[in-house]
């Protein structure tokens, strides 16, 4: 009789993980079910692809494929840093960066104090609607733009608007894109028209939130604007500033792909070759160096890694959410 | 102390309308960057309207001089790898962006539940993406294995799981969606199924519609995948790549003014007016769409930003 009065089997216990770990998938079935597009996607499309790393390491051969291709240990790597068309574009992703960190950054963290400063309630929204729209605009589109305003005369036209101005002052005209004196400040000054304003809204957010008491009391205490903007404002965004500020030191050695790719040409390419129109250039821009891609991508990814985990670190002190 | 002390000091015109050169400063400043950013736009809008005569003449294109003159655009419609290539980006804008929707809303809400096992780790996963990947040849690789190259859904699939939108959802989804009213509906036995349909995704329908205008702006902008995974395929080429090469390729410039010669336009377009009509055609859709972005994206940049 014993026998058939087993235990009943009491949820979670005597049964093995795997059956346990079958029912809380079936209790949560339905969010596994709404995951899983997503993540087959990420498996495919992300994850998939790091086999290939492998080539950086290999001599490829396009008969054998990746996996058949003969194994070099770091002559990839080797070869990558004994080329100066990489150190030169990993120079000038450098630079630009700087650039964009000493004249970018602060411009932005200026124009949002300038517009939060602005008195008029119905100008405001104007100004903000005219300095976000460029952000949506391809940097295909931005190019052109930038093209036509910077168009050196020629026979069929009568060059851009610059250099009209310019001939009209009774200067000679500059043709701006094919300068390579010139490049990199081009690059740095359309990136902040493009995003300069896109970027406020994080500061202005923060600033929207302040107590306009704070305001006042001020006043009657006899502050000036200046003391209540360096009192008041600038200490309500220092931490957005702060965290804008290493995420953008975070990406030192990535480079705008986009940007670059539609602005230069072979004329500017000693001082705006950067980093990733190298290695789609040696690759599949006309080159055929597959490994030597795969190498630098890694390496840069590598370095890129290490950057963004240190500074994840700094910005979760700060009390605001991490990115992970 | 004398009562002269306490009356107010005398106030210039401009003080009394509660204005002074601070402010004055500031509002000049604003305007100027706000013209910067969209002066170029109108300069184009107009000049690409302006008939030869008064265009080749220059100056600031403040309104069209001349009347409107319609021929660029006439020049742009009447070939044929225009047409075809607005097709293809309007085709790919609409299935990539429903499909980038449906696929990163459904996983930021499963992932925005973070005490479920496994999410935490999946999203760890799917951020570590944004900064390590495989790299251009290893993609291009997988998808010469998977024949996506040289194929119309090269553009559509492989970014059906946009991280950047992912992370912004998993914010909303866990911040903004108020969980009492989630576990009062579980309450009064609601399933997983039905709190999904029937709760949060009325609930964060603004959030969605938002979502999606942004992502159908990426799409219409993207040209990458097909510069890279197809690249000489004329007749899938988007609209953004016809563009690029208007803007940088000769030979498809001069096809198109030899078009437009044949199709009875006196002399040939100068470049500059062509490449600004074509930027233009680039530019109306995001122009449509723009104010029901900015009503949104105030909000959809900050979600994830601070604490709660």
């Amino acid at each position: 009789m014993e026998k058939t009065v087993a235990a009943p089997r009491l949820p979670g216990k005597n049964r093995s993980p795997v059956s346990r770990f079958l029912a809380y998938v079936k209790k949560y079935w339905f969010l596994y079910l709404l995951i899983l597009p997503g993540f087959a996607c990420m498996a495919v499309f992300n994850y998939a692809p790091m086999y290939g790393i492998q080539l950086a390491f290999k001599e490829y051969s396009p008969r054998a494929g990746i996996w058949g291709s003969e194994w070099i240990g770091l002559e990839n790597f080797y070869r990558m840093f004994r080329d100066p068309n990489f150190i030169r574009a990993f120079r000038n992703t450098i630079l630009i960066n700087l650039y964009s960190l000493a004249f970018g950054f602060t411009f932005n963290v200026f124009l949002a104090l300038m517009i939060n400063e602005l008195k008029l309630r119905k100008v405001k929204p104007i100004i903000q609607t005219c300095v976000y729209l460029p952000y949506f605009l391809s940097w295909v589109i931005f190019a052109g733009l930038v093209q036509v305003f910077l168009e050196y005369p020629s026979t069929a036209d009568v060059g851009g608007v610059v250099n009209q101005v310019i001939q009209g002052l009774g200067g000679a005209p500059i043709d701006f894109l094919k300068e390579p004196k010139l490049f990199r400040t081009i690059l740095v000054v359309t990136n902040i028209i493009k995003s300069a304003g896109y970027s406020t809204i994080v500061y202005l957010a923060s600033l929207s939130g302040i107590d306009p008491a704070l305001y006042e009391s001020a006043q009657i205490d006899g502050a000036n604007r200046g003391q209540m903007l360096w009192n008041i404002t600038i200490p309500r965004i220092l931490p957005s500033i702060m965290i804008t500020f290493i995420l953008q030191v975070a990406s030192l050695f990535s480079s705008n792909f986009d940007q670059v790719y539609n602005l230069y040409n072979n004329y500017v390419i000693s001082t705006g070759d950067v980093l990733s129109t190298y290695i789609y250039r040696i690759s599949l821009g006309g080159g055929t160096d597959f490994e030597l891609s795969t190498a630098m991508n890694l390496i840069l990814n590598v370095m890129g890694l290490v950057v963004v985990l240190v500074t994840n670190k700094y910005v979760e002190k700060l009390d605001v959410q991490g990115i992970f | 102390m004398s009562s002269n002390s306490i009356k107010p000091p005398r106030r210039t015109m401009l003080q009394r309308f509660g204005f002074n050169f601070y402010d004055v400063f500031v509002l000049l400043f604003c305007a100027s960057f706000a013209l910067l950013c969209v002066y170029p736009m109108w300069y184009v809008a107009v000049a690409s309207v302006t008939p030869y005569g008064e265009f080749i003449k220059g100056g600031l294109m403040l309104w069209p001089r001349g009347g409107v003159d319609l021929q660029y655009y006439q020049a742009i419609f009447g070939t044929k790898s225009f047409i075809n290539s607005m097709w293809i980006s309007v085709s790919k804008t609409v299935i990539a962006t429903v499909l980038s929707v449906i696929v990163t809303s459904t996983m930021a809400y499963g992932v925005s539940k973070s005490h479920i096992k496994g999410m935490k780790f999946i999203n760890a996963l799917v951020v570590f993406n944004l900064f390590f990947s495989g790299g251009l040849i290893p993609q291009y690789m997988l998808y010469k294995d998977l024949n996506l190259l040289r194929n119309y859904w090269v553009m559509v699939i492989p970014g059906a799981l946009n991280i950047t939108y992912f992370i912004i959802m998993r914010n909303y989804y866990s911040f903004s969606v108020p969980h009492a009213l989630e576990e009062a509906a579980q309450i009064d036995g609601c399933t997983e199924v039905g709190v999904f349909f029937r709760i949060v995704t009325p609930i964060s329908k603004s959030m969605l519609a938002a979502i999606s205008l942004f992502i159908a702006v990426i799409n219409w902008n993207d040209y990458y995948n097909y510069m890279m995974f197809i690249s000489n395929k004329t007749e899938l080429q988007p609209y953004a790549w016809v563009l690029h090469r208007m803007l940088t390729d000769q030979t498809m410039m001069n096809q198109v003014r030899n078009g437009a010669v044949s199709m009875g336009i006196a002399t040939p377009p100068p470049p500059m007016a062509l490449r600004m009509a074509c930027i233009i055609c680039a530019m109306l859709p995001i122009m449509c769409v723009y104010p029901f972005l900015q009503k949104h994206f105030t909000k959809g940049i900050t979600l994830g930003a601070v604490k709660e």
